[in-house]
């Protein structure tokens, strides 16, 4: 069987820019594959050139085994998109746009699916759309491209503006939908996110692929950013551990960043008297400059969040 | 897979108000003139227009006479309304969606570029032929009941000889609309080419030495009242939709290789436009 979604040497560039420095990637049938990157990295652009709403400058996409610029309209039929910058005919309600997405589509319509989606998402679709909450609206444009069970589920920015709650219902409807052998590929900027929903994940980073990760082995890489205050200013040497960095100091408060470290880091601490300690959620550009960066990227302030440098 | 002309039905329904607004605009205009030529009548007879005046009515039809009369005060300047409406429609098409961001939620279903603007095109065509009847209505409604030396037939041939120079013009601002940055810029350009067209042919018209003018301008191969007494000239019908037809297929040629944009490609250079011109 055909992967799902193949990029072979993909190139894009924009006048001068180079947004995809030649993006290699396979995605196969029947899992939830995340497209984990900070905003510009060239996400969008790979999920437009796979639906041929953009060409590549060079390179092959293929969806299904089929080619994204020469079978496109099949490509089409055969995917369900969500885009990142999603926008619908104000104009109309919401069970207007439903039945126009639906008339494109020559799949037999599925109203009791429709009607499950909706009421699974909480959302009422007799409303204009004009008149729906970014949220609302966000639902809205996930129930289209749910409803006519796509083989591929293309998603740039799937749970952006929804809330918890509802975010844990499309993670369900996600995973119903690759227990059935369809296939979902979603982008997204949040590392937490990722690594709830998807089965494997590659990360964009600067319009390349900078790593393609088991999830298991991606969550094993977990970040953690710690800033403890101690009585007095702790021996300069504490942290001169394997698997732990420091960051930055500050008179008796240190920031330090321990990646597999972590036990040995509380243990170092435990010996000397500590006033505050607080736990920082890892951005994922942290995340990225641990793991990912190019040697001459690795510096100190780089790895600082970026409201303190 | 089967066709269908969603595209059509959904274009369609959104320009349903303005279709029906510059209908009855046509239909109260038709009607109105038709019931006050007997008034007009004669104190028209005794006038006669300087040269210069007469070339400003969009045709030779002398003004003394019913079909001069519905020409100039008529089909002289109506094509003009339903060119507002093909511009919009045409502007619409591509910049427009590209404009609002629609466009990739609606290219990203199993529809072509060539029909997704095949399809916009049939719905101009059928909302102009429309309004174009709405206008006849007017007459239908008028001449039966007057004393005027007009047809219902030349009333319907004239009506419909609206038609194609609408068209070109919506073509033009179609494939603006294609190679342009945005909606405003395409809108612009569409309508400084329509005014430019009807002056020099009202320019042509009253400065002799300049009357090859007239050649340049798509007012003068339509010929406002003229079908009301000569019937249609096909070979002008043909050169104008054959010019719309040409616009069509550029806009084709330009968006089917094209990258869609969207909330319109503010960016794009000189050079940008020009590869979307030459494809």
């Amino acid at each position: 069987m055909a992967p799902a979604i193949e990029l072979r040497s993909v190139v894009k560039d924009y006048g001068r820019v180079r947004a995809l420095r030649g993006i290699d990637l396979t995605v196969e049938a029947a899992q939830i594959y995340g497209f984990l990157g900070p905003n510009g990295a060239g996400k969008t652009t790979t999920i437009r050139i796979l639906l041929d709403l953009i060409r590549p400058t060079s390179g092959t996409a293929r969806v299904l085994g089929l080619d994204s610029q020469r079978d496109s309209v099949e490509v089409r039929r055969r995917c369900g998109y969500l885009p990142g910058d999603l926008r619908m005919y104000e104009g109309l309600r919401g069970s207007a746009f439903l039945d126009l997405i639906d008339s494109f589509r020559p799949q037999k319509r599925d109203p009791q699916y429709r009607r499950e989606l909706l009421e699974r998402l909480d959302l009422d679709a007799s409303m204009p759309i004009r008149a729906l909450s970014k949220g609302n609206k966000q639902k809205l444009g996930l129930v289209q491209a749910l409803m006519h069970r796509p083989d591929v589920l293309i998603l740039d920015e799937p749970t952006s503006g929804l809330d918890p709650l509802v975010q844990q219902e499309v993670a369900k409807l996600l995973e119903e939908a690759v227990a059935e052998g369809r296939t979902v590929f979603f982008s997204s900027h949040v590392l937490p996110e990722v690594e709830r929903l998807s089965h494997a994940v590659a990360i964009i980073r600067q319009g390349t692929i900078a790593a393609v990760e088991d999830i298991t082995r991606l969550k094993s890489r977990a970040v953690h950013v710690l800033e403890i205050t101690f009585a007095e200013p702790p021996p300069a040497d504490l942290f001169a551990l394997p698997g732990v960095r420091e960051l930055h100091r500050d008179g008796a408060t240190v920031h330090i960043q321990a990646l597999d470290g972590l036990d040995a880091a509380i243990k170092a601490i435990a010996a000397y008297h500590v006033v505050d300690l607080r736990t920082e959620q890892p951005s994922l550009e942290d995340f990225f400059l641990a793991h990912y960066a190019a040697p001459d990227e690795e510096r100190v302030e780089d790895a600082l969040p970026a409201e303190r440098r | 897979m089967r066709y269908r002309l969603n595209v059509v039905e959904k274009s369609l329904r959104d320009q349903k108000w303005q279709i029906v607004g510059f209908g009855i605009a046509l239909l109260v205009m038709a009607a109105l003139i038709v019931y006050i030529w007997p008034s007009y009548r004669t104190t028209v007879a005794s006038i006669q227009l300087p040269e210069a005046v007469q070339a400003l009515l969009g045709s030779d039809l002398a003004y003394s006479t019913a079909a001069g009369f519905v020409s100039a005060e008529y089909f002289s300047w109506i094509p003009i309304l339903l060119i507002v409406y093909t511009v919009i429609q045409g502007t619409g098409a591509i910049a427009g969606e590209e404009g609002s961001g629609t466009i990739d939620l609606l290219m990203s279903q199993p529809l072509t570029r060539t029909g997704m603007v095949v399809q916009k095109t049939v719905a101009v065509c059928i909302g102009s032929a429309l309004i174009a009847g709405f206008g006849f209505l007017g007459f239908l409604v008028s001449i039966p009941f007057v004393d005027i030396q007009i047809t219902l037939k030349g009333a319907a041939l004239a009506s419909a000889n609206m038609l194609p120079m609408a068209l070109l013009y919506y073509a033009v601002s179609l494939w603006f609309g294609s190679v342009l940055p945005n909606r405003t810029y395409a809108a612009g350009g569409a309508i400084a080419l329509a005014t430019a067209g009807y002056f020099f042919n009202t320019i042509a018209a009253a400065v002799s030495s300049l009357s090859w003018f007239k050649y340049a301008s798509p007012f003068y191969y339509y010929g406002a009242g003229l079908p009301l007494v000569k019937g249609i000239d096909w070979a002008h019908v043909l050169l104008l939709l054959g010019i719309a037809a040409l616009f069509v297929a550029l806009t084709v040629r330009s968006f089917a290789r094209r990258d869609i944009t969207i909330g319109g490609a503010s960016n794009l250079g000189l050079r940008d436009m020009l590869g979307r011109v030459l494809g």
